[in-house]
């Protein structure tokens, strides 16, 4: 008979975990990201891993927290692509925060208020200091004039503007001054650019891009790149102006050198050998196509179909099943003959007889095809997509799909492999981005990069708005919540107490982020020697926000990263990314705070500690 | 070669309580769910240690269904718990510990088991005839005329779930809108039998509570071709309970014998596109099928306008039937009868973040409306789903009686300062009647008392005392950080928000003994409306479920048990 089990918790071995886990993606958040192995101790197999999803993903956390800690990454990882090292900093930081409070003896109701609080002051700092892109673009397009001005307010003669322009006249001359919408020059184009705020009606993509890389200047510029390529493509269709992450896709390319990725327009699949050479015959003409949602052979049924079980046949001309497969070859072939198909695409998998039979009569199957591309063909073409091929109909067959040999790869692990093009030309292409590394290891990671940068792109047009970024949001969540924390510790009651120091406590975990995306050992001095200098001077933003710049060049002397060029370029963060990042984050604190114990259905090591048999 | 197995012999246990076993089983089994109990209760996760789901919740459904136990007497608590929760959704953890308390409490108390019985039975009808009562003060009659007690009833119901971590304007808003899907759900124009209505939840993962809105009608998801859409209105619908999806599955494991060489495949697929040449000529424009439609049907019918939708669900079928008033086609071998279609008044297609969902509106008014819940991740969201089907229950039942009682344990202490003080006074009486000296009578009802005191206090995770105050036997809550020395200074209202502290107030730790008092009525004129309020209907029958399970429990001699 089976027996609950129920662990009990005192220790917060919860929150333990937590942070244990949140202290593994130390080295993989930041713009300088270290990969990392996870090797099977029993199979001696080993990934490479180089983001804060794929850790957890490739570890086996079978613990009730870990498996928490899986669906929040997951959850992030599917809607972001990016921000889930952040998240999982961020739960290992708070974690500590709480387990801080419980060893003051703080209640937990009231760690979870204070919290919330805290949280809110933060999100509030991501309201107020987000940037518009318009506004950004105006910025970008500043060239080194050093006239300096607010830009939202009318021009007024400010105290601080001699201060600045002293900064940046000791920087290099040449380096161009990006910083927040609060500056902005007076001369040049800002003219034009103000009185028509309207005029950069398409926001230009790559001014973003740069700024928000992060570190992955390859994977933006082939993600920008896409984003173009796309808008050039369907210019005229309103929808489209938000950089459609649908009609992008990625080929994988192995032992090609990495400086060979690029983007190309359409759909770019792998071929063998004998649909090789049935692709040089049908090469540069209208295709007539047919798409097959199943599988393309004769055993496959729908999902959720039975069959007949206990069926009994009379008689003994019983069909065998090869002969059975002979005949639904034979009725494929000859419908797909009469209908002059050219080329079949198929979502699911192909039988290698039916590829063979239909490479003799010239005519192309691909398997294991992205929907996204049904849905294109489907557009352009008037295709309509069928489960069965036998259902086919003249109806059903689109006209003016193109193939292109997009390159020959020669042979690898002595298979010949062919790279072709399937484009469907006119409105709502598709484009595809090819990842090549030389290192098969290294795939996974650089298409990850991709897509996170492709996300990014994607997101801060949805958003409209960016956050200065390279920890400048957080040094001004600190700022806030300290000043917060001081206000409340004025006020003298105890229970504001509490409240000022969980407080401290949640700044001390955003300058711990701080200090890890800088990777910069010196980091926590300069954030707080930052923060005494701002409490002496007037609290300005862009005041602010300059000497979170000019720690960054600071930092990037200290901690020897790329010391020969100090970052030219302002980092910006996704705006929804990240305060969805810290949301989850807190929510999986305050999930984990308040679980005080297991219940375990099922079998149990005896091996654990606290174990109760009910 | 015949092997014969040695039988185990059945295991008899004599007078079960008196094991040490199963009172720590007992204990422990009191402790994992009165630490999950009320608002600030903590959470458990539920898992089978092998990398199954996590379920993280305090939900009694979920804890008590996650528990098993080789004690049956556990498992016949866990049962009649269990049975209380599926009539009334509420109250199951105040069952649960009531009930739990109560043994605890007699064994302490030493007294014979039958005298516990006879005087917690009494003092059971004592508890449901003041509750009954029209005067009673910890009742409050609900006003329909105005949403606020509604929701109010509401939000208690809500908030006493932490793992759905509400902030107070989400709290607010799944309130308002629990209420809003409970009234829709309500017929104006009543016929002969009133029949209420559906509310279909459709989970949203990744969007903040506050996206979470109602909408009259119903909210299927959308097919993935669904091709184009004529909404033309109304529309006649047809609704297919059988499978479509091309085999004979109303055959179950019935054998079927054939000659060779038939194609049964392709005969029941004649059969489908049959059906579906039928339903073209009647005019369908839209075709729904709880299962799989084949996809040459699919298409066949796609191709001719229609819109289909397949794989709807059997939780679907009530409410599409209730909504188009279509008689759902259980086979596909005989032609459809013209009053199985249904009609719907409009179709339309809405997204919620990256979903699209077919919104179907009623030709009339049909009382059934869809909720979309919106939550940040899948723990909190499924916890939230759960809590909001448990409020929808709640509120239905105050359709049957439409008061509530005080919640946050005001209803228990004020209970216990009740039976207290008619016990006392009815002692001779009553301890002739049940066939008992005097003493054991008040040591019972002593036990009784403690043990709805004893919920109260369950409702308090962080340190704080639990208090009672002498004049109208409300239950109060002093936080554990607190320094003053003034209780008034701190505590501003007891725990259901129905009285406010005063000067010269006097309080007295629930744990220890104070001085018997009659409670005194709320004041009717007083501007304070209680802000926790909990079910009658539920808290009622968890009384009765709580004192008869821990009746017959106490009532065991033996436990016998077969090992084989």
């Amino acid at each position: 008979m089976l027996e609950s089990v129920i662990i009990n918790r005192r220790r917060h071995v919860g929150l333990q975990k937590v942070s244990a886990l949140g202290g593994t993606v130390r080295s993989s958040i930041g713009p300088d990201k270290n990969y990392k192995f996870i090797q099977d101790e029993t199979s001696g197999e080993a990934v490479l891993v180089g983001s804060c999803f794929r850790i957890i993903d490739n570890l086996e956390l079978t613990c009730a927290v870990g498996q928490l800690v899986h669906e929040t990454i997951r959850a992030h990882h599917k809607e972001y692509r990016t921000g889930t090292g952040c998240l999982l900093f961020l739960a290992g930081a708070w974690s500590r925060v709480a387990l801080d409070c419980l060893h003051r003896g703080i209640s937990v109701k009231y760690i979870i208020t204070c919290m919330s609080e805290g949280i809110d002051i933060c999100l509030d700092v991501c309201k107020k200091s987000s940037v518009s892109i318009k506004d950004l673009s105006v910025i970008q397009k500043c060239t080194q004039d050093l006239g300096l001005q607010r830009s939202e307010k009318p021009i007024k003669p400010n105290q601080e503007t001699p201060n600045v322009r002293e900064k940046c006249l000791n920087m290099s001359a040449q380096r161009k001054l990006k910083l927040s919408r609060h500056f902005c020059e007076t001369k040049s184009e800002m003219s034009s650019t103000v009185l028509h705020p309207d005029a950069p009606d398409l926001p230009d993509v790559a001014v973003m891009a740069e700024s928000l890389s992060h570190g992955c200047e390859n994977a933006m510029r082939l993600a920008v790149q896409a984003a173009e390529m796309l808008l050039k493509m369907n210019r005229q269709r309103v929808s489209d102006r938000l950089f459609d992450i649908s009609k992008v896709m990625t080929c994988v390319l192995p032992a090609l050198p990495e400086d060979c990725s690029c983007v190309v327009e359409g759909c770019v699949v792998l071929l063998s050998d004998e649909q090789a050479a049935v692709s040089h015959g049908l090469k540069q003409r209208p295709l007539k196509v047919a798409l097959v949602t199943g599988d393309l052979s004769q055993t496959y049924r729908h999902p959720g179909f039975k069959g007949l079980s206990g069926t009994r046949v009379h008689g003994h001309l019983d069909l065998s099943a090869s002969s059975k497969e002979d005949e639904w070859l034979d009725k494929v072939l000859k419908l797909l003959l009469s209908l002059e198909v050219d080329l079949v695409l198929t979502a699911g998998l192909a039988s290698p007889k039916v590829i063979q039979l239909c490479c003799r009569h010239h005519i192309l199957v691909v398997e294991k095809i992205n929907p996204s591309v049904f849905t294109a063909v489907t557009s352009s073409t008037g295709a309509v997509p069928v489960s069965y091929a036998t259902q086919l109909t003249e109806h059903c067959v689109g006209h003016g799909v193109k193939i292109e040999i997009w390159r020959d790869l020669g042979s690898y692990e002595r298979k010949s492999l062919l790279a072709v093009n399937i484009s469907t030309g006119g409105e709502g292409g598709l484009v595809t981005a090819v990842v090549t590394s030389c290192i098969n290891g290294k795939l996974q990671a650089l298409e990850d990069q991709f897509w996170a940068c492709v996300y990014r792109l994607h997101h801060a047009l949805k958003d409209g708005a960016l956050l200065p970024g390279a920890g400048g949001t957080e040094l001004l969540c600190v700022h806030k919540l300290l000043e917060q924390a001081e206000h409340r510790s004025k006020t003298g009651s105890d229970a504001s107490f509490y409240r000022g120091l969980v407080f401290q406590l949640i700044a001390d975990g955003l300058i711990d982020y701080i200090t890890a995306i800088t990777k910069g050992t010196q980091a926590r001095t300069i954030v707080r020697k930052q923060l005494q200098d701002f409490h002496r001077d007037e609290i300005i933003a862009g005041k602010f926000l300059q000497l979170v710049l000019e720690s960054e060049r600071e930092d990037a002397v200290f901690s020897a990263v790329k010391p020969d060029k100090a970052p030219a370029v302002k980092v910006y963060d996704n705006l929804s990314s990240k305060q969805e990042a810290w949301r989850k984050a807190l929510d999986l604190v305050f999930l984990v705070l308040q679980s005080d114990a297991e219940i375990i259905t099922g079998v149990v090591q005896k091996t654990e500690e606290n174990l109760m048999q009910l | 070669m015949s092997r014969l197995v040695k039988k185990s012999p059945s295991v008899c246990t004599d007078l079960p309580l008196n094991t040490t076993e199963l009172c720590s089983k007992l204990q422990l089994m009191k402790e994992l769910l009165r630490s999950s109990y009320g608002p600030t209760g903590r959470l458990k996760q539920v898992h089978n240690n092998i990398g199954g789901s996590v379920v993280t919740s305090s939900a009694s459904s979920v804890l008590l269904q996650a528990i098993s136990s080789s004690q049956p007497i556990i498992n016949l608590i866990k049962t009649s718990i269990l049975g209380h929760i599926h009539r009334f959704s509420d109250c199951g953890l105040f069952a649960a510990v009531f009930c739990l308390s109560l043994i605890e409490e007699a064994k302490q108390g030493g007294l014979r088991e039958n005298v516990v019985i006879r005087v917690n039975n009494h003092l059971l009808t004592l508890c449901t005839d003041y509750l009954q009562q029209e005067d009673c003060s910890c009742k409050v009659r609900l006003d329909f005329c105005s949403s606020q007690s509604l929701v109010t009833l509401a939000r208690s119901v809500i908030s006493s779930k932490p793992t759905c971590v509400l902030t107070e304007p989400e709290l607010v808003h799944i309130s308002r809108l629990a209420v809003q899907a409970f009234l829709l759900t309500v017929p104006c124009n009543i016929p002969e039998t009133v029949r209420l209505g559906r509310t279909v939840t459709v989970p949203l993962e990744g969007h903040s509570v506050l996206e979470s809105a109602v909408f009259p009608g119903l909210l299927l998801d959308m097919p993935e071709n669904l091709g184009p859409v004529h909404l033309c209105s109304p529309l006649c619908m047809v609704l297919f309970s059988a499978s479509l999806a091309g085999d004979l599955s109303e055959l179950g494991d019935g054998r079927i014998e054939m000659h060779s060489g038939v194609d049964t495949d392709s005969q029941i697929l004649d059969q489908l596109l049959q059906l579906g040449k039928q339903v073209l000529n009647d005019e369908v424009k839209l075709f729904v099928c709880q299962k799989v439609i084949h996809p040459v049907l699919q298409h066949y019918l796609r191709c001719n306008g229609l819109i289909v939708i397949e794989r709807l669900g059997v939780s679907l079928m009530e409410p599409l039937i209730q909504l188009s008033g279509a008689q759902p086609v259980a086979t596909l071998h005989t032609n459809i009868p013209s009053t199985a279609y249904g009609r719907v008044h409009k179709v339309s297609i809405k997204q919620f973040g990256s979903k699209k969902m077919v919104h179907l509106q009623p030709a009339g008014e049909t009382a059934v409306c869809s909720m979309i819940l919106c939550h940040r991740n899948e723990t909190m969201l499924n916890e939230l789903k759960l809590v909001c089907q448990k409020t929808e229950h709640v509120l239905r039942l105050t359709l049957r009686e439409p008061c509530a009682l005080l919640g946050g344990g005001c209803t228990e202490t004020h209970l216990a300062a009740y039976i207290r003080h008619k016990s006392n006074n009815e002692i001779s009486k009553s301890s002739s009647v049940l066939g008992c000296t005097q003493t054991e009578y008040r040591l019972a009802a002593e036990a009784f008392c403690r043990s709805l005191e004893l919920v109260a206090m369950a409702l308090e995770h962080d340190g704080g005392s639990s208090l009672i105050d002498l004049t109208h036997a409300h239950h109060w809550i002093l936080p554990s950080d607190a320094t003053e020395e003034q209780p008034e200074c701190v505590m501003r209202f007891c725990s259901c928000g129905a009285v406010e502290s005063c000067q010269n107030k006097k309080w007295s730790y629930l744990n220890t003994k104070y001085a018997e008092l009659s409670p005194a009525p709320l004041q009717t004129a007083s501007p304070l409306q209680p802000t926790v309020l909990d079910s009658f209907t539920a808290k009622m029958n968890a009384f009765r479920v709580a004192v008869e399970t821990a009746n017959l429990v106490l009532d065991v001699k033996y436990v016998i048990q077969d090992f084989n």
